[in-house]
């Protein structure tokens, strides 16, 4: 018996080494789900809060990160499964009223998001959490042993052995049932919870194929001053398939950083899932050129991966003669996100040391003012693109609360970099750009 | 001693039923799937879920399917296996014979389905155990 045991204490622990299920686009009670966004001119991040039942309810809200002033976005909440479809409104804020919407079951379902006319469809999973089933293995076997093991006593005291051997057989049954699941338990896969996708039990691959990434613009050469959009494709290395798996990388599905050659144009925007595989933005660029698109993303149970691509902007310099300015104002859009504007130059940040070397940590810091919010899970983003567009980085504010934004880096080789650090106040992103001219070891 | 030995065959039974139970939730169970697009709905039954050949009856709820075909995609590690055409027994009612899955792990099965309506891809995920 001892043998038996044994080999079944090895069955339970090979158990335990099943994969956890995938995190990507879960929504569970207490786990939101935030998906960044650029939609309709505007930066916000959908939130969609878990439900602990289905039916029941799911609450959905729109994060603004600059004064938004336009329609109700709509919204659509679909069952993949049986196609059930529930519709609402939503108006985006800094701190936004959740609109409630009834889901009927666990598992696929789709967000339709429109404004404008524009439209995102955001995957994800409805999980509901199941009770481990342990606790009634275990509450059940101490129970028929309680039971039984009085039953023994009683048939016992009338003088029936047999019997009363046969109830305490069944009760030390019933107390080795509990007494494995008590032992087990913790070593035990949890249950998955209802509606999740299904895991593999054995995981040999360490991360997906690579996707490759086909950038277009929509019309294909845009003129300056016009609004175009930036397409982006995924297709999957192996496959050839659209790559439709993204997971929620730092609040988005894909962060796509468009620069000009020069730097003096920069954006950093959140595309729309438009269709599997396929994400898109809305631009408009003030002057005619050469344009660069970074776009980082991550595949499910894969790293981070980024992409890049250039595009070309025709026309005429309409920023010499500030006429963007003014079809913006007529337009009544809010002033695109990460748009440099003249209050944003004020502070410049410190560099230490003050000419960084290559190959070394080099600590930005940059001064901010009170009242600076989380935008895309972190107070500050620091983005780093070389001169050429060669090397692009995507740095994180990693240092203690303060009134300051804090990044370290190593700037790979020397030469000129154009940075931009970005972080959220009360009603808007900041955008500081600056400039890193960095030096080789032996010039010092 | 025997009434010893009633205790402890009653302990291991008791014993083997729990591992039973702990382990049930790995053995393959057969597919019943369904997926709702904007044309159609299918539902998907896999008898035996295995690798090698394998009959996937396909059951089209919504639309008028003329045509399906069936395809898979093993994501995790970049496989893909070429496109079965299912044959229609009945109206609505298709099936596929063919080797769908060549190894264990988590598929996602397309779902081809032409007709009147147009053509729409449709598709659910299985795990498939060896």
């Amino acid at each position: 018996m001892t043998r038996v045991l044994c080999l079944a204490a090895a069955l339970v622990l090979a158990l335990a080494a099943l994969a956890a299920p995938a995190a990507a686009h879960n929504v569970t009670a207490g786990a939101d789900l935030r998906v960044a966004q650029t939609i309709a001119g505007a930066e916000v991040t959908v939130v969609i809060k878990g439900t602990t039942r289905v039916p029941g309810p799911l609450r959905i809200g729109v994060v603004a990160y600059q004064p938004v002033s336009g329609p109700l976005l709509s919204l659509e909440v679909r069952s993949v499964e049986d196609g059930h479809t529930v519709t609402g409104t939503a108006q985006a804020a800094a701190d936004p009223q959740y609109t409630q919407l009834q889901v009927e079951r666990t598992g696929p379902h789709e967000l339709k998001l429109s404004a404008g006319n524009e439209t995102a469809v955001i995957p994800f999973r409805v999980l509901v959490e199941r009770a481990p089933g342990g606790d009634f293995l275990i509450y059940g076997g101490l129970f028929v042993a309680a039971l039984l093991l009085a039953g023994g006593l009683l048939t016992g005291a009338t003088a029936r052995p047999g019997r009363a051997m046969a109830l305490a057989a069944g009760a030390a049954a019933g107390v080795t049932v509990a007494a494995m699941v008590i032992v087990f338990e913790p070593q035990m896969p949890a249950p998955a919870p209802a509606g999740a996708a299904p895991t593999p039990t054995t995981s040999n691959a360490a991360g997906r194929p690579y996707a490759q990434a086909r950038v277009e613009t929509v019309p294909a050469r845009p003129q300056a001053g016009e609004e175009f959009t930036l397409r982006v494709d995924l297709i999957d290395g192996s496959t050839g398939r659209p790559v439709d798996d993204l997971t929620a990388h730092h609040e988005a599905l894909a962060h796509v950083v468009v620069t000009s050659e020069d730097g003096r144009y920069f954006r950093h925007v959140h595309p729309l899932r438009t269709a599997p595989g396929r994400l898109e933005v809305r631009l408009s660029a003030d002057r005619p050129g050469r344009y660069l698109a970074h776009a980082e993303f991550e595949r499910e149970d894969s790293g981070g991966q980024l992409t890049a691509a250039d595009f070309l902007v025709g026309g005429t310099d309409k920023a010499a003669v500030g006429e963007t300015t003014k079809a913006s104002e007529k337009a009544g859009t809010a002033t695109p996100p990460g748009v440099p504007t003249r209050a944003d130059t004020t502070v410049t940040p410190r560099l230490q040391p003050a000419v960084p070397v290559a190959g070394r940590p080099t600590m930005i810091e940059l001064d901010t003012p009170a009242g600076v919010r989380t935008w895309l899970g972190m107070t500050g983003h620091l983005l780093i693109r070389s001169q050429d567009g060669e090397f692009f980085g995507h740095v994180h504010e990693m240092g203690s609360p303060g009134a300051r934004v804090r990044f370290t880096f190593s700037f790979p080789e020397p030469g000129r970099y154009l940075a931009w650090i970005q972080y959220a106040t009360a009603d808007r992103i900041v955008t500081v750009p600056f400039t890193v001219n960095v030096t080789t070891s032996e010039a010092q | 001693m025997k009434r010893w030995h009633a205790v402890a065959a009653a302990t291991l039974v008791a014993a083997a039923l729990t591992l039973y139970v702990v382990s049930r939730s790995t053995a393959a169970e057969p597919v019943d799937l369904t997926t709702t697009g904007t044309r159609y709905a299918a539902t998907v039954h896999i008898a035996d879920p295995a690798p090698g050949r394998v009959t996937v009856e396909i059951t089209v709820s919504r639309g008028d399917a003329a045509a399906v075909a069936v395809s898979a995609v093993m994501a995790e590690m970049g496989h893909s296996t070429p496109e079965i055409s299912a044959t229609k027994r009945a109206p609505g009612r298709f099936v596929a014979v063919g080797e769908l899955f060549p190894m264990g792990g988590v598929w996602e099965l397309s779902i081809r389905i032409d007709g009147p309506a147009g053509e729409e891809q449709l598709a659910v995920k299985t795990l498939i155990t060896n």
